[in-house]
């Protein structure tokens, strides 16, 4: 039955019509007289008539069509238009008829086509929000520094109005304290302390004003360990005496000389002693002391608090990051003290961390490289 | 600015072994002579007309003349618009002048890396440049340039066949926006006439990445006359 020559026509249209090629009938002016399924689909409409070389995307150089054609069936990649308004390139063949010509397209490489601008397009949008991603961090950056600068130039200013309060507090209570009433002395005492806090909370703005903005300048000298830690020793324990806290300092004698900004480091330790006296109850004791391990000194601050839960651990050393324990004595924090503490340390090439289980107390440590001292000519 | 130079550097010999990188997908070596062309560059613009835009001109030639093929001319694309992003710690370092302008391809065109140089330029001269991406629509793009306000817009044109579709965007802007500057650049200058992009009084058509600095340096009031 299959000999039919109506059902082998039938056949033959039922191929050319679902094969996934893209065939036109060209004459002998190459203009379009018939089209397939797939041309109707993928080709712009209204085609039959046209030229077909005004589909063909041209882009510095022109196609020569004519002599694409006189190549009969070899492969030749051409862009055309389509019905969507994206040109597309497929692989044409022509093949002469005896009264014009036939164009096969390839849809094979289409969809691979598809395929590798739908990848490029993902590219390009990753690109793109990698662009957007620098620009916002750069706007962020931008908008640290000015903080900083305002930050810096506010606390620079307060520190001035601060400083005078405290000091004609303490003339007022050193000069007239005698003849000022209990209340009235109180009020002054008040005060003063007030803008001790209050200059204590400039000074760390100014330090993270300059940390941030990338001024610490570190005064490297040689140092030991010992001198280090005596240097500590008078303000330690004045804090610690005020809340009849007992301050136990351990020197080590076999610690090696270190490289190090003296004054900032035992700004460090002061931050990490007032932070322990704070959170100690009186009768408690705080312990200050260093050690060597391999090629590094490691100092250390316990105290017997309350210790920390894992959660404030983590965000102790960030600026403003506060644990959520309570001060023995309701002094107040800025939430710098640990931050700076932290940049300091770092800027030193050393790391700074704390060991605490709850209820158990918590020991920060820090830990500095051994470096040899090299004076600057 | 002036950057450390490295005397080793030899610009024309480095940029035949990137172009050879981009066809063999060699993305290492291509991302390594960028670098180079990075460090030693003393314009960043000199990096995007002389390496980037040279390179994928020169590819989208061989890709025309059917040397190589499609799927090679993407992967030079996607390796060229990766590189880029090692430029933007020195590119949003720039200190900004309050100045914005959003840049984009017109719908339908897909070919978005000059577009994103051109807003690069625009940063490395204190502007804001808000790149949208490629295959902008009308819509959006309006909405974008209400929301954002620019002091100017670029449009990127790479293919000639999206003229109509760039000078109906073009006419769209005119019309919610009669005052505000558009500038449009792109590969298919090459083969167009001035007068047929710049259809719209305010509009102007600017051919190299050169062109656009200047115009920025200048002023946009000074197109207009």
């Amino acid at each position: 039955m299959f000999e039919d020559p109506a059902i082998a026509e039938a056949m033959r249209a039922y191929v050319l019509e679902t094969a996934p090629v893209l065939a036109l009938r060209l004459d002998a002016q190459h203009c379009v007289t018939a089209s397939n399924s797939q041309a109707r689909k993928m080709l712009p409409a209204n085609l039959v008539g046209r030229p077909f070389a005004e589909q063909i995307v041209t882009f510095s150089h022109p196609v020569d069509l004519p002599a694409l054609i006189r190549q009969g069936g070899l492969v030749h990649r051409l862009t055309v238009n389509t019905a969507s308004g994206m040109p597309e390139s497929l692989d044409f063949r022509f093949f002469s008829l005896p009264d014009g010509v036939l164009a096969l397209g390839s849809l094979d490489i289409q969809e691979q086509q598809h395929l590798s601008s739908e990848l490029l397009g993902l590219n390009s949008e990753l690109n793109n929000l990698t662009r957007q991603l620098h620009q916002a961090n750069a706007e962020l950056a931008q908008l640290n520094q000015l903080k900083n600068q305002f930050l810096g130039m506010a606390a620079h200013d307060l520190r001035t109005p601060a400083g005078l309060i405290i000091n004609y507090s303490e003339f007022v209570l050193d000069e007239a304290g005698d003849r000022l009433s209990a209340e009235h002395r109180e009020f002054i005492e008040i005060c003063r302390a007030a803008a001790e806090d209050m200059n204590q909370l400039i000074e760390n703005f100014l330090d993270v004003s300059v940390i941030e903005s990338g001024q610490l300048r570190l005064q490297f000298a040689q140092s030991s360990v010992p001198e280090i830690l005596a240097g500590v020793g008078p303000i330690a324990r004045m804090l610690a005496g005020r809340k009849k806290i007992s301050l136990l300092v351990e020197s080590p004698d076999d610690a090696p000389p270190l490289c190090v900004d003296k004054a900032k480091l035992q700004q460090v330790l002061v931050n990490l002693i007032s932070n322990a006296v704070h959170h100690s109850q009186p009768g408690q004791r705080v312990w200050v002391s260093a050690h060597r391990e391999a090629q590094q000194v490691v100092f250390a601050v316990r105290d017997e608090g309350p210790g920390l839960s894992p959660e404030d651990q983590s965000r102790l050393f960030t600026t403003f990051g506060r644990a959520g324990t309570k001060k023995t004595a309701g002094e107040r924090s800025t939430g710098l003290g640990l931050a700076i503490a932290r940049k300091v340390v770092e800027a030193h090439g050393g790391r700074i961390w704390i060991e605490s289980t709850p209820g158990h107390g918590a020991t920060f440590l820090f830990a500095l490289p051994i470096q040899e001292y090299t004076a600057k000519p | 600015m002036t950057r450390s130079s490295n005397s080793s550097f030899a610009p024309e010999e480095t940029y035949g072994h990137y172009l050879d990188g981009l066809l063999t997908n060699n993305r290492l070596r291509c991302r390594e002579i960028f670098q180079q062309w990075l460090d030693s560059a003393p314009e960043l613009r000199t990096l995007y007309e002389q390496l980037v835009r040279r390179s994928l001109y020169q590819v989208g030639e061989l890709w025309e003349q059917g040397k190589i093929s499609v799927a090679t001319e993407h992967l030079a694309t996607a390796i060229s618009e990766s590189l880029l992003n090692l430029t933007y710690p020195r590119l949003f370092a720039q200190p900004r002048n309050g100045k914005s302008a959003v840049v984009t391809c017109v719908s339908n065109e897909y070919h978005q890396i000059g577009g994103k140089m051109v807003a690069d330029i625009f940063e490395l001269n204190g502007w804001r440049g808000h790149f949208l991406g490629a295959n902008m629509p009308e819509a959006d793009l309006k909405l974008l340039i209400e929301e954002k306000r620019p002091d100017a817009v670029a449009l990127s044109l790479a293919t000639a066949l999206n003229l109509d579709r760039l000078n109906h965007t073009v006419a769209e802007i005119r019309d919610a926006f009669p005052t505000l500057p558009v500038i449009v650049g792109g590969q298919a200058l090459r083969w167009l006439e001035r007068a047929q992009v710049e259809t719209q009084p305010g509009v102007r058509a600017l051919n190299t990445l050169g062109e656009l600095e200047a115009w920025i340096q200048n002023g946009p009031e000074k197109k207009h006359v």
